[in-house]
Parts: structure tokens; C-alpha cells; sequence
């Protein structure tokens, strides 16, 4: 692995594997780590709640920064998935488990699995070459939590000001968006669920917020496992 | 106590279930579905409450929104507590308590009432700033005395048990007010697929139907309503809102509804057995379009002793009588301008009560409802008003003379005709309030006789909110805008429902008329009120105006016409044309003042929502939080961030103080090793070809040759040459750079990156973006340091290999890492980072090996101790936005000559900025090391010079330094370098003085030995 790690650092930009691997025996804490401890994250059980908090931690976030036509060339190759041809734009691959999101103009998130954003990142890289274009890993930053469940809607009515209606978010729609008093990035990307990407110093009091805002409906916080 | 003015039938009320309740601490019972008014008028309560300056006994004057008098203080515990309820908006629930906000000590005995009767004459308008100006000091004396003679409710002094909570609508038409008009515009939006949302302050939605004599379909108008409230509560694409006042409407369709969800149930939501339940929403609603349909409020006319418990705008008597099923007094006397009020006359005999007189001032009526009356047997005086009221706890009486509304003088012979209760009512005033919160000034209609609500964009009106008042056209005009507002929405097939049949009815033309003519002169008849509310008299305004003030805005400050929770519903226009008959102007060119959000009070609990307590702000943790909190630290607020601040141990037994903990912090940092969890400083990953030239630009200092691997320290300023930010950035590779900012600057350096590279530099190629969250930092420092490091670490520690101001890559207790040997302690110190999620592995790592160094954690205070002693600044401490690197004595971080201009570089060429008296940074040493200067202290040269003192600097950064043994301060000094040596002396507020040595910013190690180890 460092072999991989010094070979990637000769080019223009230093690319870094952040994971120790499965063999260094290394646990990660995702960064519900203290809600857990302080009992805001239930594992298992639970009455018929109507509002579902599932954490999906660990997963690759990659930014991608650069021109669309440069950047769809290489996603749509290494990926499978164009970029989104629509600003707001959020497009899943077969499997839906990963995912590219519009941000900005000449910017994209993408969400992998757990493990697989270093190696797409150098291949991105190689494929990408001499353009102009940037990726930076922000997993260790951000957590996704997956919202669902028939009062979802309405909770989130109560934390973001974005249009959360059919109207306003249709599936395969991300915005950024106002959440109580911090920010977070809302998705669409099916029609049970919502998703939300939490800043990691934010994400205590965002669940401290839903698990408040949730309980006139009965609510439940988890988190999966990798 | 009976109701006895109870109707045996009638009304909307549930006579099976009867309600008991407390108003100024005397027992009554009312229905479901009284308002408290109602149930207060059904048992015969003529007193709720006393005026505001005069102290006068004050009755329900109206039904809904507009009362003026029936002002309550709700609550049956301390908690539960709330001011300046109306009591005609309040639903009545079994167990309600109430009393009057005004009157001290009670409402029937009012010992503040010798003000009103003896002081009456001498509290003109403008009175308290006449009077209370002088002494300024005794004012704070004075205004207690003011307020509790004065009322108007008051704060809980408990903790208010119930939550609140707020909802982010969006909807294509929002419709304000759920009457006639209202319904239909509803059903038009709602019928073409609009999301709609549909809101209304009452109880019950209808509004106008709701007492109604008129019929829609052959059906009473009250079952139309109920029919369309089903149709579209069965609809998804609605959402109905009762109970949900419209309080706020502003800019771009942004309108506040506040909804009051468990207090007609009981005074908290666990009364009502609905524990946990939120209390009152308020609704953020970004609407595509706006259609107010608000209706209109009745004016009642401005006649002497006006305020007697006994009268009423005539509308609310139809109200009390149709909707609640209670007559309000045995004999009534109406006087009107119009057809319409005439209902109330009607309504009234219907109810089995005497009608004395209907007096109309005009001088042929010939409407429908006038013949009607007529045919009723009812006494029609024309041509005449009432002129005067009689009685004082009630009305026992009225003057009613014929008047000549052209000369403003009465004409004939006074007839006093004997009554409990006088309806007034002098036309239609629309609800304009909402739109003119826009800042949109109402226009006056001559046709109409009122105001009509100014131009805003994407605002619609309908009903009597425009002045459309007969039903069957305001439906038609509901129905119309309806489907108007749907199409300007996006709508294009939307069409107006088909309205149903209702009966046309002849009126005879309204005149204008707002104050009657007395036979005393204004200024000496008995008291015409205008502004119940705030007790502003006719004779008031008319003073005013004498006094010159001609500005209707100036009339209003002058004598608090409008003010307050009332916001001039009832007495704004008459006001205003009162105010124009004495200035010998038209109504629009007086004009009218602008109204204010809100509308009606809205409790600070919806206001605030949920964003209290433990969710007032967010909290933002590090990745080491948990480890923090178990290790027993106590926190310092950086931000938003929850920083360590110390790690208090126990010794012997005993809790360290701040002192000794930051002590015993201090000395090992400097003599074995510490640790900080840095993770708080933003970090900014920057990318591209250009990036190198970028921070070239930035920055002040020159990057073209930083290579790969290694460290520098730069200095942000703002183009005025101030320094901003600083902080390190390593270069990764040759087009790759880690930023680092202050905590608090992350964000704030982040935008102004992107603001210069979008506005000013778009060619240069570079991203920027946050890796703050996804680093975590630990700062590993002191003379120990690299043993601990060897400890967990592949990287080669050699200090030739890893030279200070180098990074490397490496794994650290297994664990990927980059590892940087800089140093804000002036000691040796790697600073670690690694992907945040295994930040505790490392951590703990980093402890487990540390246990025989005796590895001490340290906190934001002892990192301030310790880089003040190496004279290293805090931006935003040591600098506050008129601070020069020149100033800081870091001209060695500034590139004069560096190719590309640089931000700053022009306003540090200014002659004020190279000015050898500018405030420097340098160091003092108080004279007895016992002293820790306090922060923010002036400098002075000369203690004995006589105050104002010429004042020389201050202190920026103080500490006590255990290695010094002696406090120690950087300051901000003009002309400090070249004052080294000097003695400085520094006031404080106790009259002592202290004295202090200039010296160098650096006080331990001056030529940096210690980090380069």
C-alpha cells in the first residue's frame, strides 16, 4: 500500500490513501461516534417509528472540480454514470450505491463504497492527465444519513428551508440547503428516501435536531454497518 | 352565575357541553365553542378591563382581531403565563384563567382611576415626553410607576413548560383568510392541481359566513362554507391551516403564519393532555403567489363617551348574536352610515330584543335592509348619529341629535333615547395591514371610503380586502383571483369555479362619516375616542395637529394612534380623517401611516422555535471529543467549536484550578511532552497549476520556491494592508498546497479565496476546497517529542532527515499520516494528521506509549501561554483589523519585490502605514512578576498626566508564565520598537497603577534553538 501511495504522490497533485486496511486492525469512528455514546443512536429495536435515521458511515467522498465535458469523459469511463446533465442533478449507477452529485458549476461530489474512492481517485487521475481539474478526498469530513419512512417529509419540513415537496426535490435531486442553524447537502435519490451529507463537527447536533424535530412522530437513529 | 344573555337556540356553539371558567377571579360557565368574549357577554360581564391612561372601565368592543379593549392576561399557573391575549380570539376551554391587563389592583376598583379622572385634563397628548423629560435620570423611576398603572400584560417569571417549533412551507398559492372570497380563490387555485395552503385566525373557517343572514343556494351561507372547508381538506394539494393568524408578509412572497395548535384546548399543551405536543408553529411560507383575502374591519364611528362598556361596532353584535347565540344587552340603539350594519338591528329584534332606534345619518336610506327594517316595526332616525353616550360602568343611554356632516355641527334638538347598548358602525375599512408590510402604502378609494391595499408583486386581492363587499361578487371576485394567482403560478388552464346563486340585495349609498359633530366644541366635549387601545382622542389628534404636527406619521408618534398590538384596526382611519378635517386636507393627502409586522402578538416561543437550550447553536466537536470529555476537560466556546480550554487533575484529593492545571501544562510541554488536539484549524486543499501563483498573491510572503515537502508560514491581509489570517501551508507537490487558517478564519478565508479568484483572477487555474472536517490534527510538542514519535512511526525522525519546517508521509500507530514539524510552542512538534475516523486510534495510540514520557494533554489556554511566549500572535487577538505585518514586526514575511502585485501591497506603500509612530506589537514585562496585566489595559507614559490621558497602546495577550515565574503580555505600543527598555504604566479602573518594562515578543528561547532540535 505505501508503494501505491508513493507512486501516486509523482505527479502534479499528492494523492493519499487514508485507510491503515483491513489487516492493521484499526477501528474507525464515524463521526456519530459520541451520539452513539450518548445514547442518540440506537442499534437495534425500536417500536413501529415513521421516521428512519440510518447512517451510512465510512463511505468515499470525492469533490471533483474541473471543466463537465473533461470530468463526464473520465466519470462515465471509470464510473459507468454520466455526470448529471442538469445543475441540482443527482445520478446513481445500476446498483445505486454509488453516486455522482451536482454541486456547482464545475463541481461534483461522488459517493462510493467504503474503500473504493483511492483507487477511482488515481484512476480519475490517470485518465484525466494533463487537464485542468482537482479531487480531493473528503470522507474522513462528511457523513451520509439516509432518511425514510411516511413522516420524512414533514420532518425535514421542520430543519431545511428547500422545497422538500415532489415539486421542489424530485428524485434524482441535490441541493445544499439551510438545516436549522448549519448547512447540509439534501438528496433525492429514490422515492422512500431522503438522504442527507452532514459536515462531521456538525453531524452530532444535526441528529440531536432530527431526533428533537422527530418526536411528535416517533423517531429512530442508527447506523450501519460498513 | 347564569348566562343571561344567553339565547336559548342558535349559534354555532355545543350547549351539551359546558365549559367553566375564571375571569378576574370570579367563576362563569360558557359553551364550546365561546371565545372567552362571548362567554364573557353571555354572563353579563359589561368590565373586562381599564384603559391605558385614563383608567376608564372598558367593555368587548368588537369580535375578532380588531378588540381594542378586551386585553387578557391568560394562564392558571406562573408557568403557563401569557400577556395581552384578546379575548375574542381566545377559544374558551373548560378551566380557563383570565383577568383584565389593565387595572391596579382590579378592574372594578381601580386606584390608578383618579388619574384618569382628575389627571384626565392634564395628561394631553405628548404628555410623558412633556412631563418625564427632565430630570433624565428619574426616568427609570418614573416608567416603573408608568407601567404597572399603565399594564398590558406581563412576563411569566417561570420557565415556560410547552414547545414551539417552526415549519418551512412552499406552496404555488398561498390564501390568506378563509371567508367568502377567500374559499373561492382557494377552490380555483386548488381545482387546477396548485399546492395551496389556506390559513385563517379563527377558530372555525367561513369568516363573514360564518353570521351571515344572507343565503347561497337557498342554503344558509354558513353550510356553503362547510361544504367547500370539506372539499378541500379532502384534497392532497391543500393544506388547510385554522387557527393560524397571518402575521407577517415580506419581501418575495415570504409570509409568517403563526398556528396555534393546543391553546384552545388549555393554557400548556399537557393541560390539554397533549404532553410533548408543540404548543404553537410558526410557519416560514414561501408562497408563488399571495391572495389576500383578509376582509375588511368595521369602523365605528367617534362620538362622545364612545368607550362606556355598552358599545359595540355594529358587526360584532350580529357576530355575538349568530355565531355564539348571545345578545349582548336588552334595548340597542344602532347609528350607521350604511345599509349593512342595519343586520345587527335586525338580528338583535330577532332575538326577541328591543331595537330603541335605528339612527342613520343619511339623509333618504333606501336599501333593502333599511325597508327591511322599516317592516320590522324599527324606529329609522335619519339624517342623524348618536352624539353621545350616557352612563359610566354602562351604557345607560343615548344622545342622538341630527348633524350636518358638510359644516361638522349639529343641527337640531338633542333627543336621549334609554339603552344598554349602542352599535356603531361607520363603513368598511379593508384589512390592509399585510400588504403594507411591504412597505406598500395603502391607496385611498373616495368610492369606497377606505384604503385599498398598494401594488406588491405577486400579490393578488379578493373580497373585502379590496373593497368588494356584497357576497355574490366578493365570491365571484374569490373565485376569479383564485384561479388568476394559479395561472400567474404556472397554472395556465386554471379557471374560476362556477360561484353559486346568491340573492342580489339593493343598497343605498354609504356617506362619509367618521367623528359626529357635539354641541361642546371638540377640545371641551366629553371624550370621542379614536384609539381605545392606546386612549387617543379625537380631541388629541385635533391637538396634534394645532401643536403642528401635520405628518400623519408625527401624528401618530405624537399621540400613539395605531401603536402597539393594535396597530390602528379600528381607529387608523378615523384618525385620519379627523386629522385631516382639522388640517382642511383630503384623506389621501393626509395619508396613512405604514403598518408593522405582526399582525397580532405572536408568543417569543414560536418565535424561537426549537432553537434553544441545548439546540440554541450548534455544537461542534472534533473527532476526540469523547476522549476529551472522559479525561475530564473543560471546554472553551472557539466559534462553534467545543474546545479543550485545560485538563484539570485531581491532586491530593483536590480539583486543580485553572491556574495550576495551565501551570503544570505549561512546564511539561517544555520539559517532556504534550499534546493538542488541533483538528479546529481550517485547512483549505488547494489544487492546480496556478496554485503556487495564487498564494503569491494572497498571501505576503513569496512561494514561487517552497518545493515539495515542505512548510511556510504566511500572512493574510486585506487589501487595506491589515493583516487578516495567517497560518502555515506545505506544499504537497508542485501543483498541490494544504492551507491552514485560523479556527475561527476558515470559513472566512475560504470565501476570500474564492472571491478573488472569481472576481478579480478567473484566469489563474486552482481549486479550492474544505478539508477541515476530514483532517483531524494532533499537535505532538515538547523536548520528549520525538522519542514518543519513534515510538508509533515508520517516518525517519532523523532531525537532518525531518528538518524543522519539513512534512512527511508516513503511518503513525498504524494509521496512514501526514506529519509536519512545525511549531506554535517553540518546541519541538510534529503535528499529525489523519483521516478523522481514526483519529481516536491514533490518539490513544499516541497515550499508550506516552504513559512513560508522562504525555500531557493541553488545552487552548496553555497553547496561548506558550505561543505568547515565543511572541507568536493570534489573528484576531493580538491583531484587530488595524494591525500591519510591518506592525508585528514581521516585515521579514513580506515580499515587496515580488513580481505580481500582492493583496495589500498598495495600501502598505501608503506613507500612514510606514508612519514610525504606528501602534507595534512588542512585549511587556511587569515590574512585579506577581502582575498578569489584564488584557485590553491602556498604555499610558505619563501616570500622573491629568485625565484624558494621552493614551499609547494596550495590552493585547496576558499571561502568567510558569517558566518565567512571572506574568508577561504582548501589546500593541506606538512607537514600541524603539521604546525597548522603557517603562510603560498602565491605570486600572481601581485607581492603581502598574508598571511594565517594553521589552522583545519573544520571551523564552530568542533564538529559536529549542524547535530546531
Amino acid at each position: 500500500m505505501s508503494e501505491a501511495r508513493s507512486e501516486a504522490s509523482v505527479g502534479n497533485a499528492a494523492t493519499f490513501d487514508t485507510h491503515p486496511g483491513a489487516d492493521a486492525g484499526v477501528t474507525p469512528e464515524s463521526p456519530l461516534q459520541w451520539s452513539r455514546v450518548q445514547g442518540r443512536v440506537t442499534e437495534e429495536g425500536g417500536a413501529a417509528e415513521q421516521i428512519r435515521v440510518i447512517e451510512r458511515p465510512f463511505l468515499g467522498h470525492l469533490v471533483l472540480r474541473g471543466g463537465a465535458i473533461t470530468l463526464d469523459e473520465a466519470v462515465r469511463a471509470e464510473l459507468g454514470v454520466s455526470l448529471p446533465g442538469k445543475p441540482l442533478g443527482l445520478v446513481l449507477d445500476a446498483e445505486g450505491s454509488r453516486s455522482v452529485q451536482w454541486v456547482s458549476p464545475d463541481e461534483w461530489l461522488v459517493i462510493v463504497p467504503a474503500g473504493e474512492e483511492f483507487e477511482l481517485e488515481n484512476r480519475l487521475r490517470a485518465r484525466l492527465g494533463d487537464a485542468h481539474f482537482a479531487i480531493v478526498n473528503v470522507g474522513g469530513g462528511q457523513t451520509l444519513l439516509e432518511l425514510s419512512g411516511e413522516k420524512a417529509r414533514e420532518l425535514l419540513m421542520k430543519s431545511v428551508t428547500y422545497d422538500v415537496h415532489e415539486h421542489g426535490l424530485p428524485v434524482g435531486k441535490a441541493v445544499g440547503t439551510v438545516f436549522a442553524k448549519t448547512s447540509v447537502v439534501l438528496r433525492r435519490p429514490s422515492e422512500e428516501r431522503f438522504e442527507l451529507v452532514v459536515r462531521r463537527s456538525f453531524a452530532d447536533y444535526c441528529v440531536r435536531w432530527l431526533r428533537d424535530a422527530g418526536r411528535e412522530y416517533g423517531l429512530r437513529v442508527e447506523s450501519a454497518s460498513p | 352565575m347564569t348566562q343571561s344573555n344567553r339565547l336559548n337556540q342558535g349559534g354555532r356553539i355545543d350547549r351539551s357541553r359546558r365549559l367553566s371558567f375564571t375571569f378576574n377571579g370570579q367563576q362563569y360557565t360558557g359553551f364550546a365553542g365561546d371565545t372567552l368574549a362571548s362567554a364573557l357577554l353571555a354572563n353579563g360581564v359589561d368590565i373586562v378591563n381599564r384603559s391605558f391612561k385614563y383608567s376608564r372601565p372598558r367593555g368587548i368592543t368588537a369580535a375578532g382581531p380588531e378588540e381594542p379593549n378586551a386585553i387578557v392576561q391568560l394562564g392558571a399557573s406562573e408557568a403557563a403565563q401569557v400577556p395581552n391575549v384578546r379575548a375574542t380570539q381566545q377559544a374558551l376551554y373548560d378551566g380557563l384563567v383570565a383577568r383584565g391587563t389593565n387595572g391596579w389592583p382590579n378592574v372594578q376598583r381601580d386606584v390608578m382611576s383618579w388619574v384618569g379622572k382628575l389627571g384626565g385634563s392634564f395628561m394631553p397628548p405628548g404628555f410623558y415626553y412633556k412631563t418625564f423629560m427632565a430630570p433624565a435620570s428619574m426616568w427609570m423611576t418614573y416608567e416603573k410607576f408608568i407601567r404597572k398603572g399603565a399594564g398590558l400584560g406581563r412576563a411569566p417569571t417561570e420557565a415556560d413548560p410547552d414547545i414551539y417549533d417552526h415549519f418551512n412551507q412552499h406552496c404555488d398559492v398561498l390564501v390568506i383568510g378563509a371567508g367568502p372570497a377567500g374559499l373561492a380563490a382557494a377552490l380555483s387555485a386548488a381545482r387546477a392541481g396548485a399546492r395551496v395552503i389556506l390559513c385563517d385566525e379563527q377558530e372555525e373557517m367561513g369568516g363573514s359566513l360564518l353570521d351571515s343572514r344572507e343565503s347561497i343556494d337557498g342554503a344558509p351561507a354558513s353550510a356553503w362554507a362547510e361544504q367547500v372547508v370539506a372539499e378541500l381538506g379532502g384534497l392532497a394539494n391543500v393544506t388547510l391551516l385554522p387557527r393560524t393568524t397571518a402575521n407577517g408578509y415580506h419581501d418575495h412572497n415570504f409570509v409568517t403564519l403563526h398556528e396555534r395548535r393546543t391553546e384552545h384546548l388549555a393554557d400548556t399543551a399537557a393541560g390539554a393532555g397533549r404532553e410533548g405536543e408543540v404548543r404553537a408553529r410558526l410557519h416560514r411560507v414561501r408562497a408563488g403567489r399571495v391572495v389576500l383575502a383578509s376582509g375588511s374591519h368595521e369602523r365605528p364611528l367617534v362620538y362622545a363617551n364612545n368607550d362606556v362598556p355598552g358599545n359595540l361596532v355594529a358587526g360584532a353584535v350580529s357576530v355575538y348574536i349568530r355565531r355564539y347565540g348571545v345578545v349582548p344587552g336588552q334595548r340597542l340603539v344602532l347609528s350607521t352610515n350604511n345599509d349593512h350594519a342595519y343586520r345587527a338591528a335586525l338580528d338583535w329584534q330577532e332575538a326577541g330584543r328591543e331595537v330603541v332606534a335605528v339612527v342613520d345619518s343619511r339623509a333618504k336610506p333606501d336599501g333593502d335592509l333599511v325597508k327591511q327594517a322599516r317592516d320590522a316595526g324599527i324606529r329609522v332616525i335619519t339624517g342623524s348619529a348618536v352624539m353621545e353616550a350616557t352612563g359610566s360602568q354602562r351604557v345607560s343611554g343615548a344622545k342622538v341629535v341630527a348633524i350636518d356632516t358638510e359644516r361638522f355641527v349639529v343641527t337640531g334638538k338633542v333627543e336621549t333615547l334609554e339603552c344598554d347598548t349602542i352599535a356603531s358602525s361607520g363603513g368598511y375599512s379593508p384589512v390592509v395591514h399585510l400588504a403594507s408590510h411591504t412597505g406598500k402604502r395603502p391607496q385611498w378609494r373616495d368610492d369606497l371610503l377606505g384604503f385599498v391595499p398598494g401594488e406588491v408583486k405577486g400579490m393578488h386581492v379578493a373580497g373585502g380586502a379590496h373593497g368588494v363587499y356584497a357576497l355574490g361578487e366578493t365570491l365571484t371576485d374569490g373565485a376569479d383571483v383564485g384561479a388568476e394567482a394559479a395561472r400567474a403560478a404556472g397554472f395556465e388552464e386554471a379557471a374560476a369555479i362556477a360561484v353559486p346563486e346568491v340573492a342580489v340585495r339593493q343598497e343605498s349609498p354609504t356617506s362619509a362619516l367618521y367623528q359626529i359633530p357635539h354641541e361642546k366644541p371638540p377640545l371641551r366635549a366629553p371624550k370621542q375616542f379614536v384609539d381605545l387601545q392606546n386612549d387617543v382622542t379625537a380631541a388629541a389628534v385635533e391637538l396634534a395637529t394645532r401643536e403642528g404636527f401635520e405628518s400623519i406619521e408625527h401624528v401618530k408618534r405624537y399621540t400613539a394612534l395605531g401603536f402597539g398590538t393594535d396597530q390602528g384596526k379600528l381607529g387608523n382611519i378615523n384618525g385620519m380623517a379627523i386629522a385631516a378635517r382639522c388640517l382642511n386636507r383630503s384623506i389621501p393627502e393626509v395619508g396613512t401611516t405604514v403598518f408593522r409586522p405582526n399582525y397580532t402578538p405572536v408568543s417569543f416561543g414560536a418565535i424561537v422555535g426549537r432553537h434553544c437550550r441545548d439546540l440554541f447553536d450548534p455544537e461542534r466537536y472534533t473527532a476526540l471529543h469523547q476522549w476529551h470529555v472522559e479525561n475530564g476537560a473543560e471546554f472553551e466556546d472557539v466559534g462553534q467549536w467545543k474546545r479543550p480550554w485545560y485538563f484539570p487533575r485531581r491532586v491530593n484529593g483536590k480539583r486543580e484550578t485553572m491556574h495550576e492545571a495551565v501551570a503544570r501544562e505549561c512546564l511539561a510541554v517544555r520539559r517532556g511532552v504534550g499534546i493538542l488536539d488541533a483538528s479546529t484549524l481550517g485547512k483549505i486543499d488547494i489544487q492546480g497549476p496556478d496554485a503556487r501563483e495564487f498564494l503569491g498573491r494572497v498571501y505576503t510572503n513569496k512561494w514561487a520556491k517552497l518545493a515539495p515537502g515542505r512548510v511556510r508560514y504566511g500572512l493574510m491581509c486585506k487589501d487595506d494592508g491589515m493583516l487578516m489570517d495567517d497560518g502555515t501551508t506545505s506544499c504537497l507537490a508542485e501543483n498541490h498546497f494544504l492551507m491552514t487558517t485560523t479556527t475561527g478564519g476558515a470559513a472566512g478565508v475560504l470565501e476570500w479565496l474564492e472571491l478573488w479568484h472569481q472576481t478579480e483572477w478567473p484566469e489563474l487555474q486552482v481549486y479550492f476546497n474544505s478539508v477541515t472536517d476530514h483532517w483531524a490534527t494532533m499537535t505532538v510538542t515538547g523536548p520528549d517529542a520525538r522519542k514518543l514519535m519513534s515510538e508509533v512511526t515508520d517516518i525517519d525522525l532523523d532531525r537532518e532527515q525531518f528538518k524543522f519546517m519539513d512534512w512527511k508521509e508516513g503511518k503513525v500507530a498504524g494509521v496512514p499520516a501526514r506529519v509536519f514539524r512545525i511549531s506554535f510552542t517553540g518546541e519541538l512538534a510534529f503535528e499529525i494528521n489523519v483521516q478523522a475516523n481514526y483519529a481516536m486510534h491514533v490518539w490513544k495510540a499516541l497515550f499508550a506509549h506516552g504513559e512513560k514520557y508522562d504525555l500531557t494533554p493541553y488545552g487552548t489556554e496553555t497553547m496561548h501561554v506558550l505561543r505568547a511566549e515565543k511572541g507568536l500572535i493570534i489573528a484576531g487577538q493580538d491583531t484587530d483589523g488595524s494591525v500591519t505585518p510591518e506592525d508585528l514586526g514581521m516585515h521579514w514575511a513580506v515580499g515587496y519585490d515580488k513580481p505580481f502585485s500582492w493583496i495589500g501591497q498598495r495600501a502598505l506603500t501608503r506613507p500612514d502605514t510606514a508612519r514610525e509612530d504606528r501602534k507595534q506589537l512588542v512585549g511587556l514585562k511587569p515590574k512585579d512578576p506577581k502582575v498578569v496585566l489584564e488584557e485590553g489595559a491602556q498604555i499610558v507614559l505619563d501616570p500622573e498626566q491629568k485625565i484624558p490621558m494621552t493614551m499609547m497602546g494596550h495590552v493585547t495577550s496576558s499571561y502568567y508564565s510558569p517558566v518565567l515565574e512571572s506574568g508577561f503580555a504582548l501589546a500593541v505600543l506606538k512607537g514600541g520598537r524603539n521604546r525597548m527598555g522603557e517603562t510603560v504604566y498602565l491605570p486600572m479602573s481601581d485607581g492603581s497603577v502598574h508598571q511594565a518594562e517594553v521589552v522583545s515578543t519573544v520571551f523564552i528561547d530568542p533564538k529559536g534553538e529549542r524547535q530546531n532540535v
